[in-house]
């Protein structure tokens, strides 16, 4: 039942556009190319930068320093349900979602898309946003320089956001 | 900002890979790193393209307002002043709709637009007002019904269920913004109570 409403999700939406297309009065599949030419643009925007880190990534963890950092931490982690492979993810999601793509595909590589840290990895990376970014964006934009209690609020949702992850998928698939 | 991030992973990996006597591995790393960043990309390109389209269909059949409308009464609980002057109220739902339908290049402007109406009433244009944090950090913790990216990258990886994680998404991040509202309003409801024993002294 439950298998069955995830799975039907997108194709539901997919349907719902085609059903629009067909009957719509407007001619919707001009707007459906403008959409996916725009699609195209951000993807290939997306490059340079995603190069840029996923470069970087790959280095820190053929460095060792990843897996250094991880047996210095795992205790803690291990000890709040947190797998370890989680840090790169966890370390750049914050900041930059380039950075966190990067960090996120390099780590479903590694532990494959359905072990437990590929899963929580996935709940996080969909939950989460770029919480620094964001709030620094919305607030430069109107020239604000106290952001008051936005920080400390956002980042305790973002642990929040882990913490949840981590202990849902261990209950839902394991 | 992406330039420190990706100075500061350089030089760590440099400092292990020394230390560690790893230097060919990171030697390797750089070009299967630069490689796997045209994978990831191709592997997301066509998925973008897809749901891009898509949403702007659903966005020229009007079902971001429709959408916004239906999100209004709940949001009002939470932007009060917004909703009572009028100034800005129209951009967030619409910017928490498209957020919802994983529009996140129309949120941004549109969030964006609602913060800059609603520092037409914020009393010191350089501090944040209660309701423009909540708004930010909301949007922190947006729900997406459907994280269409997300689902390339783990197909992409050969997952055998992509779709499996859809639910805990939708609990985790309904959560989220649930404590995403809560936390912000916890300040805004004791400072409201400081203005008016204020008043009455």
């Amino acid at each position: 039942m439950l298998e069955t409403v995830s799975a039907l999700a997108m194709p539901t939406v997919v349907v719902a556009v085609g059903l629009l297309l067909l009957f719509g009065k407007s001619n919707y599949f001009d707007s459906f190319l403008r959409g996916a030419k725009q699609g195209l643009q951000i993807s290939v925007n997306l490059l340079p930068t995603l190069v840029a880190l996923m470069v970087a990534v790959a280095m820190l963890n053929a460095s060792g320093a990843t897996e250094t950092l991880s047996n210095l931490l795992s205790p803690v982690a291990a000890h709040v349900g947190i797998p370890t492979e989680l840090l790169p993810l966890l370390l750049t999601r914050p900041f930059s979602g380039s950075a966190s793509t990067a960090a996120y595909s390099t780590l479903l590589e590694q532990v494959g898309a359905d072990s437990l840290a590929g899963l929580c990895a996935s709940v996080i990376f969909a939950s989460s946003d770029t919480v620094v970014y964001v709030i620094a964006v919305y607030f430069s934009s109107v020239n604000i320089r106290h952001t008051r209690y936005a920080f400390p609020c956002a980042f305790a949702v973002m642990l929040f956001c882990i913490f949840f992850s981590c202990f849902l998928c261990r209950l839902w698939f394991f | 900002m992406l330039g420190k991030i990706f100075g500061i992973l350089c030089l760590v990996a440099l400092v292990f890979g020394g230390i560690c006597g790893n230097m060919t591995d990171v030697a390797n790393a750089i070009p299967d790193g630069a490689a796997r960043a045209v994978e990831v990309t191709i592997s997301l390109c066509g998925m973008m393209c897809l749901w891009c389209g898509l949403m702007e269909v659903l966005a020229d059949a009007g079902v971001i307002r429709r959408l916004s409308r239906l999100l209004s009464p709940f949001l009002r609980r939470f932007f009060p002043n917004a909703y009572r002057t009028g100034e800005g109220a129209e951009e967030i739902s619409a910017a928490i709709s498209a957020n919802l339908l994983g529009i996140g290049n129309a949120a941004t402007p549109l969030a964006l637009r609602a913060m800059e109406q609603m520092q037409k009433h914020n009393p010191d244009p350089t501090r944040a007002d209660g309701e423009q944090i909540t708004l930010a950090v909301l949007n922190t913790a947006s729900v997406t019904l459907i994280p269409a990216n997300l689902l390339a990258l783990r197909r992409a990886a050969g997952s055998s269920d992509p779709f499996a994680i859809m639910i805990p998404v939708w609990l985790t991040s309904c959560l989220c913004a649930a404590m995403a509202l809560l936390l912000t309003s916890i300040p805004r409801f004791f400072s409201k109570k400081g203005r008016r024993t204020q008043k009455r002294k």
